[in-house]
């Protein structure tokens, strides 16, 4: 009860973080947008159809009330149809969004897993061969693109020039086998990139609790290594790795990831938001934000029952 | 611990749920994985205006026309219509039947789901949904002024109850459109994806989703659209029309390689399932089509030219171990590329003071001779583009091979003493801005540019990009006459050159497709008239008139038409075209093999 009373507070000290995100992205699609009315018109154009165009877009109405329906929308989660395809936004998101999901989750998580354990690893070996050969390994991750990453991946992995064991491009997932057989590639190139970032944060943590008081004590009661790492380091660098983790979330929930996306050929919704982006498709941009918006303040609220979760001196108030 | 298991199995499920749909069955199936460089935002005909619309569009729907397969130069066939078109001598009334028998396919929107037969009345109603301004159409401006009564039907409120005076169903199979001035051209639009025949049930069940839930008559209907594909399978009912080869313009001597002969007395389509994989980057594109099991089509992408040609000129030659297992075609395109000044900015335009005219004309001209087309061709178009003056691109049967190419000239020197004699200095140059989308290539090309100028004595800072974030925003600045330099490509609507002789009529003007807001009195006179010409060795002296007074005015700097290479595996019978026959050629494509 504790619990739901505090979540509840919480969201609703959120509205406002809600209503300056969309505020300012609005503004920013309105003015600095590109204009979507010049995309949809035909080759030999008339002002006529710019006026008309313009007035099916809603270009001509006053900002105040374009945002207080924005504002509806996002309470009632209905945005509309999209710009370009047509397509009812809440559609496109339902289609889109689990793709990109189940693209992104296995990356996100063995990403972050190996990332922690390399960096208890790295941390207890600190300053040693093994430390700054996990550390080499983690600059030279953060240090190639991951557009090189993913079309070096794509070519060893996936082109008959190298081993030609997955698809190149393609999402026909219909069963678990499926499922490998497309995500591996895109998988393993989120990892070699993410790996290095990870490790090195998680390392710096790490680091930092090992030289607490209560982890020399530990130490001189001749704690075994896996009982000190795991009891008495990492569980007390949770609040940071948890942050961490938590707000990459709603980043991978709704943007996807639009290089993997695009050089795969999977129908994900990273490239969807890129399109509206690049479009100014504004119903399917609204729709991003606000609800990005949205999921941060719910990630904002999972983070302080985690906390408290991990920590209990930590109180929900 | 068995919970926490529990949980991660959970979460996996519901990723995979997401993830994964149930999996078509197509064992025993013939398909066909083609690829294009860019996507389709929208399958509504009305909003047909890309190549990549127009490809799957054709392909779902039925239009009046089409173009035969093989013949070049392109020619126009009937497809839902029975024959051509029954021209009144006045050339202003056009009788058309269309085919009976022909049925929408099967969909919800039908009463019972089925589909009905599809009815002149249909063809007038998809044509009137271009002006009614719910619709965003991009395809009104064939039409536009052109149709008797239309105007007067749009400005009433676009009620399709009411009738159009020059367009009408005499009866259920008979067409009949009036027009107010002839319009020689008319039958090419009516093969365009934007005349499509749509049904009206089905636009007013799925309002503004019909964009994404396409109802025809075509070849095949829609199972799946999304950004990065479209999956057609075949339509049952379509109609029963078997190939003649001969009379799709066959020649042995051109298609006999390619196993075409194979597909004689075959009824299209030929494969079950037509997938169109929508491919930007090269590299995947290519990657994807060499593997094997992918993609079966693909252009090769410039940078790896010369790693499967093993000549260039003056054939292209495929190195063989790419020889030995694709099939390529290669061919001046259906466009040209060509950059134009903003004739209405005074800086550089036409001016009111005759002596600052006359200065701008000297400084236009001296522009063109600044720029260098071979170095351009060997920089940009793996020096395989086709180099040509003027606005009549070599596709149509109207370009003149013999018309002089002094307009092509590099001459740096001469630019720089044309400057001089006609009173520019450094001082009074106006700085010019070249505007692009922005992007490394359009950069490139702007460097290149801004160097040759800086040869004929061009200020540095005097030549400035001007980048534009999105093509929307580009075209609303071109659109408002805001940029003196403006880099165009044109694709070739229907293979007459009216279609590129219409980009430089007066009135056409900004925001008009006439980005050059070129406006010489004599060449709008000779567009009216040779605007109701019908082909003729007059009409085509007249067009290269008007090429010539485009080319003696330095309104332009042109033009180049790139060579494009298509492959594809050699499993396919295909004779592929992306441009005027475009996706109609889908149909006739056959795979040798049945999914296993």
């Amino acid at each position: 009860m504790e619990m739901l009373q505090y979540a509840l507070r919480k969201f609703i000290t959120g509205i406002p973080l809600i209503v300056g995100v969309t505020l300012i992205s609005f503004l920013l699609m309105v003015y600095f947008g590109p204009d979507k009315t010049y995309e949809l018109l035909g080759k030999n154009a008339t002002e006529e159809q710019i006026q008309e165009i313009r007035h099916q877009l809603g270009y001509d109405k006053p900002f105040v009330s374009r945002y207080l329906e924005y504002m509806k929308e996002l309470v009632t989660f209905d945005f509309g149809y999209s710009d370009s395809t047509g397509e009812r936004v809440s559609s496109i998101l339902k289609r889109t969004v689990p793709i990109s999901l189940a693209l992104i989750t296995p990356g996100f998580v063995l990403g972050n897993l190996l990332g922690i354990a390399l960096a208890l690893v790295a941390a207890y070996h600190r300053g040693r061969w093994l430390d700054k050969f996990i550390m080499g390994g983690s600059v030279v991750g953060m240090s190639v693109s991951f557009l090189i990453v993913i079309i070096a991946f794509q070519i060893l992995l996936s082109s008959n020039d190298g081993l030609g064991w997955f698809p190149v491009r393609g999402w026909n997932v219909y069963n678990f086998w499926d499922y490998l057989h497309y995500v591996t590639v895109p998988t393993l190139a989120t990892v070699f990139v993410s790996l290095g970032y990870n490790t090195r944060f998680y390392r710096a943590v790490i680091v930092e609790e090992m030289g607490r008081d209560h982890v020399r004590t530990a130490k001189a009661f001749g704690t075994p290594p896996g009982e000190l790492l795991f009891k008495h380091i990492l569980k007390n660098a949770m609040i940071p790795i948890i942050t961490r983790i938590m707000f990459s979330i709603p980043l991978v929930v709704i943007s996807g990831s639009l290089l993997l996306e695009s050089y795969f050929g999977i129908p994900g919704v990273g490239l969807v938001t890129y399109d509206a982006i690049t479009s100014g498709d504004q119903p399917i941009l609204k729709a991003v934000v606000g609800i990005t918006a949205v999921l941060f303040v719910v990630v904002l609220i999972l983070n302080d029952i985690f906390y408290k979760l991990v920590d209990p001196r930590v109180s929900l108030k | 611990m068995s919970k926490r298991i529990s949980g991660l199995l959970i979460l996996l499920s519901i990723l995979l749920a997401g993830g994964c749909s149930d999996g078509p069955d197509t064992n025993g199936m013939k398909i066909y994985r083609h690829s294009l460089k860019g996507a389709p935002t929208s399958l509504d005909p009305v909003q047909a205006a890309t190549t990549y619309a127009n490809h799957v569009v054709v392909n779902i729907y039925d239009t009046l026309y089409s173009y035969k397969y093989l013949a070049r130069p392109y020619q126009v066939k009937p497809n839902l219509a029975v024959d051509l078109p029954e021209v009144s001598a006045d050339g202003l009334t056009y009788t058309i039947r269309i085919k009976e028998g022909v049925e929408f396919t099967d969909d919800p929107a039908f009463p019972n789901g089925k589909g009905r037969e599809v009815t002149a009345a249909d063809f007038v109603y998809s044509l009137k949904r271009h002006f009614d301004p719910k619709t965003r159409s991009q395809g009104s401006w064939f039409w536009a002024g052109r149709i008797k009564g239309m105007a007067e039907w749009k400005k009433a409120g676009s009620d399709y109850d009411e009738e159009v005076e020059g367009l009408k169903a005499l009866d259920r199979y008979t067409i009949q459109i009036i027009l107010n001035k002839p319009f020689p051209q008319l039958v090419h639009t009516l093969a365009q994806g934007y005349a499509a025949v749509v049904p009206k049930e089905a636009v007013e069940h799925y309002g503004r989703e019909f964009s994404v839930r396409p109802v025809g008559s075509g070849p095949f209907r829609l199972q799946r659209f999304d950004s990065v594909g479209v999956v057609l399978v075949r339509n049952p009912k379509f109609r029963q029309e078997p190939i003649d080869l001969a009379y799709e313009g066959y020649d042995e001597a051109v298609h006999g390689q390619y196993g075409i002969q194979e597909i004689e007395g075959k009824i299209p389509p030929l494969v079950d399932r037509l997938e169109i994989h929508f491919v930007k980057e090269s590299l995947s594109r290519w990657n994807s089509f060499t593997k094997g099991n992918e993609i079966q089509y693909a252009e090769i992408p410039k940078e790896l030219l010369d790693d499967v040609l093993s000549e260039k000129k003056p054939k292209l030659i495929m190195k063989p171990e790419y020889a030995q297992r694709f099939f390529m075609i290669g061919g001046i395109e259906n466009a040209f590329v060509f950059s134009t000044f903003n004739m209405r900015d005074p800086e550089i335009g036409y001016n009111p003071d005759p002596q600052r005219e006359k200065m701008n004309h000297a400084l236009r001209c001296a522009i063109r001779y600044a720029f260098d087309w071979e170095e351009r061709n060997r920089t940009f178009y793996s020096d395989i583009g086709f180099i040509f003056p003027g606005i009549i691109p070599p596709v149509v049967p109207e370009y003149d091979p013999d018309l002089s190419r002094a307009s092509l000239e590099y001459n740096p020197e001469r630019g720089q003493k044309l400057l001089q004699e006609a009173g520019w200095t450094a001082d009074n140059l106006p700085t010019l801005d070249y505007g692009a989308v922005a992007g490394v290539e359009h950069r490139q090309f702007f460097e290149q540019y801004r160097g040759w100028l800086m040869k004929i004595g061009y200020p540095k800072e005097k030549v400035v990009f001007n980048s534009f974030a999105s093509f929307g925003d580009y075209n609303k600045a071109i659109k408002q006459a805001k940029i003196k330099i403006i880099g165009m490509a044109w694709a070739l609507d229907y293979p007459d050159a009216e279609n590129t002789l219409q980009l430089f009529y007066g009135p056409n003007g900004a925001p008009g497709s006439n980005s050059t807001n070129f406006n010489d009195p004599e060449f709008n006179r000779l567009y009216e008239l040779t605007s109701v010409m019908q082909p003729s060795p007059e009409r085509t002296r007249l067009y290269r008139k008007m090429n010539q007074i485009v080319i003696d005015s330095c309104a332009i700097v042109s033009g180049l038409s790139r060579t494009r290479i298509f492959m594809w595996h050699k499993d396919v019978v295909s004779f592929p075209n992306e441009d005027i026959v475009g996706g109609f050629h889908l149909k006739y494509v056959d795979v040798k093999e049945a999914q296993k």
